[in-house]
C-alpha cells in the first residue's frame, strides 16, 4: 500500500510538470525563429577591424577551381542581375530573402554583392542570428572583376604570376587587361555567360560535406 | 546556439560512432526495462488489458518534444539543424497500417526485437530474420513500388507548420492529450482488470 | 540512471502495480518513458538526430546484396542509397552503431533484472513453432512497412513524433490503427 502511495505521487508530479511546461509552452510560442537574437557588439567591432571576416576575390577563385564544396557561396543581389552573371557556383538570395533562407547556422557562408555594402549589412543580419562562420568577399562583384575577370597587368609582374593570372581568368571566362588605365575603362569588357563559365565541378550551394544519409 | 553538438563541428564522424553506441545502450536499456523485450507485454496494449507500450512511448515523446522545446527557445539547440525524415502522406499511411499489422502479428517493432533477441528470446530472434527478409523483399520489388514510394511528397514539414499553429500550442495540445490518455489508459486498464477478474 | 541500475529487483516490484503478478516485474512506465525520453533528448542535443533501427537492417541486407551482387546493387536506387559513394562500408553507419548498442543496453538492462534466459513468449494457446513462424511474417511485414514510411517505430513515431513531423504522426496514428484492427484476428496467438 505504501509503494502504491508513492507510486501516485511519482506519477502526480511528473504528471503536474508536464502539463505545467506545457501550459507555459503555451505563451512563449515558437523556438529558434531569430526572436531572441543577440549579438556581442565590441567583438563583432574587433572582427571588422581585423577583416578576418574577408575572402580574398583570388583565394575565391582557387577555391571554385579546386572544387572545394564546403562553404556556399551567396550572391545578395537582384535575381535579375544574378541572371545577367554570377560568380560560378554561387546562389542567389536577395538581401530581402536573408530571411527564409536555408542557410543554416552551421554552414560557412561566403557573402558578395555588387560592392560592400550589402554584404556587410547581410553579415551582420547573420551574424545577429548566431551563424558561426559568415565571409564576405572583399571588394564584391567589383573586386571579382577587377582582380579575377580582368586583372589589370602590369609591367613589373613575373611571368609566373601572369601565367596564373592568365590561366585564372581564361577558366572564368574573362582575360587580361594590359596597357594604360584609360583603355581599360573603356566598355570593351564583356561579361561571359554565366553558363559558360561553371565549374565542372561542385553543383551551387547544398552540404556535400554532408552525404551521408541520416534517416532509418 | 551551440547543439546539435555534432554538426556545429564539436567532433567527427568517427567519435559519432561511439556516440551512437553509447545512446544505443541508454535506448536499449530503457526498453527493456519498461518490458519491451517480451512481445506479450507489447501486444497486451492491443487487447487492453496493459497500455505500458501507450505510456512509455508517449512519456518519452513528451520528455523529448518538451526538452527540444526549451533548449531551442533559450537559444541553444537550433532546431533547424535537426534531422526530421521527409514527408510522403500516402505511403507513410500505408506503411504505418503496415508496421501495426507486422507489429500485431509478429510481436515485437525492430527496436523491441533487438531487444528480446538480446534477453534470449527466440521469437525476437525470428522477428530479426523475418525483417531482414522483408528488406530484401522490399528491396528487389523496389523498382516495381518506387512510383507509389515517392507518391505526395511534401518535404521538411511540422505539425505547426502544416496547421499554422505556433510551436507552443502544439506543445500544449500534445501533453493535454498525453497526460489524458495516461489517465484514460489507467482507467481502461482497471476495467480490463475488472472483467477479467469477474470471469 | 546508476541508481535505477542498482535498485535490486525486489525494490521494482514494490513500486509497480502492472507487473506486480508476474515474476519478472518492470520499471514504472512513466519512469522508463522519462528515461527513454532524455535518451532521445541527448541524442538530439549531441548528434541533431534522433533513434532508429530499421536503417540500420537495411544497411545489413544492402551490404550483404553488394557482396553477393555488386552490379545489381548498383542498379538498386534502393540499396545504392544505402552503399553509397562506395567509399566507406554501409556498416561504418550511425544507426548500425546505434542498434549495437540496444542489444548491449537490452542485455545489460535483462541481465540486471534477471531477465535473460532462452524462451519463446507467446499465449498459452499456441506452439512455440507457430509462434516463431509468425515471428517472422510480422517482421518481414515490419521490414517492408518501415521503409514505405521511411521508418519504425522507433525512427518515425517516438523520434519524430517528438520533433512534431507531420510524416512521423500519420505514421504513429496508423501504426496504432493497424495494429487495433487487425488484434481481433490474431488474439489465440497472444491470450
Amino acid at each position: 500500500m505504501k509503494g502504491l502511495f508513492t507510486k501516485l505521487t511519482v506519477n502526480r508530479a511528473l504528471g503536474l510538470a508536464t502539463l505545467v511546461l506545457g501550459f507555459l509552452a503555451l505563451f512563449l510560442g515558437d523556438p529558434g525563429k531569430g526572436a531572441r537574437a543577440t549579438i556581442d557588439p565590441s567583438e563583432l567591432a574587433l572582427m571588422v577591424q581585423r577583416e578576418v571576416d574577408h575572402v580574398s576575390p583570388e583565394q575565391l577563385a582557387d577555391w571554385i577551381i579546386a572544387g572545394r564544396s564546403d562553404y556556399r557561396l551567396v550572391d545578395l543581389r537582384r535575381e535579375a542581375e544574378f541572371a545577367e552573371y554570377h560568380i560560378p557556383t554561387a546562389e542567389n538570395i536577395p538581401l530581402t530573402g536573408l530571411d527564409r533562407s536555408s542557410l543554416g547556422r552551421n554552414e560557412t557562408v561566403l557573402l558578395y554583392s555588387e560592392g560592400g555594402i550589402h554584404s556587410a549589412q547581410a553579415w551582420f543580419l547573420l551574424k545577429a542570428r548566431q551563424h558561426r562562420s559568415v565571409y564576405m568577399l572583399s571588394g564584391g562583384l567589383d573586386g571579382w572583376k577587377e582582380r579575377v575577370l580582368f586583372p589589370r597587368v602590369t609591367a613589373d609582374s613575373s611571368a609566373a604570376s601572369l601565367e596564373k593570372l592568365k590561366h585564372v581568368s581564361a577558366f572564368f571566362g574573362g582575360s587580361l587587361r594590359t596597357g594604360s588605365g584609360e583603355a581599360a575603362a573603356g566598355p570593351t569588357l564583356i561579361m561571359p555567360k554565366p553558363q559558360i563559365s561553371a565549374p565542372p565541378v561542385a553543383p551551387a550551394g547544398g552540404t556535400t560535406t554532408k552525404k551521408k544519409k541520416e534517416g532509418c | 546556439m551551440s547543439a546539435p553538438w555534432y554538426k556545429f563541428g564539436l567532433f567527427g564522424d568517427n567519435v559519432s560512432l561511439v556516440v551512437a553506441f553509447v545512446i544505443g545502450i541508454g535506448f536499449g536499456f530503457f526498453l527493456e526495462r519498461a518490458g519491451f523485450g517480451s512481445a506479450k507485454k507489447l501486444t497486451a496494449q492491443f487487447y487492453l488489458t496493459d497500455m505500458t507500450v501507450f505510456k512509455v512511448m508517449f512519456t518519452a515523446i513528451v520528455t523529448a518534444m518538451i526538452g527540444v522545446f526549451y533548449l531551442g527557445w533559450i537559444g541553444y539547440l537550433d532546431l533547424s539543424l535537426i534531422y526530421l525524415t521527409p514527408t510522403y502522406i500516402v505511403p507513410q499511411f500505408a506503411g504505418g497500417l503496415l508496421l501495426g499489422v507486422g507489429f500485431v502479428v509478429g510481436g515485437y517493432c525492430p527496436g523491441t526485437s533487438c531487444v528480446a533477441a538480446a534477453t534470449g528470446k527466440l521469437d525476437g530472434m525470428a522477428f530479426l530474420g523475418g525483417i531482414l527478409a522483408g528488406l530484401l523483399l522490399f528491396g528487389e520489388l523496389f523498382p516495381l513500388v518506387s512510383g507509389f514510394y515517392t507518391m505526395t511528397p511534401l518535404g521538411r514539414v511540422t505539425l505547426p507548420e502544416f496547421f499554422d499553429l505556433s510551436y507552443g500550442l502544439v506543445v500544449f495540445l500534445v501533453v493535454l492529450m498525453a497526460v489524458g490518455g495516461f489517465a484514460g489508459a489507467t482507467q481502461v486498464e482497471k476495467w480490463m482488470a475488472a472483467k477479467k477478474g469477474v470471469r | 540512471m546508476t541508481t535505477l541500475t542498482a535498485s535490486p529487483p525486489a525494490d521494482l516490484r514494490a513500486a509497480t502495480t502492472t507487473a506486480a503478478r508476474t515474476a519478472h516485474p518492470y520499471m514504472n512506465p512513466y519512469l522508463a518513458g522519462l528515461g527513454l525520453g532524455l535518451v532521445l533528448l541527448l541524442s538530439f542535443v549531441v548528434m541533431g538526430r534522433g533513434l532508429g533501427a530499421s536503417g540500420a537492417f537495411t544497411a545489413v541486407v544492402a551490404t550483404g546484396v553488394n557482396a553477393v551482387a555488386p552490379e545489381h546493387a548498383k542498379a538498386n536506387e534502393f540499396y545504392a542509397e544505402y552503399l553509397g559513394d562506395g567509399t566507406t562500408s554501409p556498416l561504418m553507419d550511425w544507426l548500425v552503431f546505434e542498434v549495437l548498442g540496444v542489444f548491449a543496453g537490452g542485455l545489460i538492462s535483462g541481465a540486471l533484472a534477471g531477465r535473460v534466459r532462452i524462451a519463446v513468449d507467446r499465449g498459452p494457446a499456441i506452439t512455440d513453432r507457430s509462434r516463431l513462424i509468425l515471428a517472422f511474417f510480422g517482421g518481414g511485414i515490419m521490414g517492408i512497412g518501415a521503409k514505405i514510411a521511411r521508418g519504425c517505430t522507433s525512427g518515425q513515431a517516438l523520434t519524430g513524433g517528438a520533433v512534431l513531423n507531420l510524416g512521423s504522426w500519420i505514421t504513429m496514428l496508423m501504426v496504432f490503427a493497424g495494429a487495433y484492427a487487425l488484434a481481433y484476428f490474431v488474439r489465440r496467438q497472444w491470450l
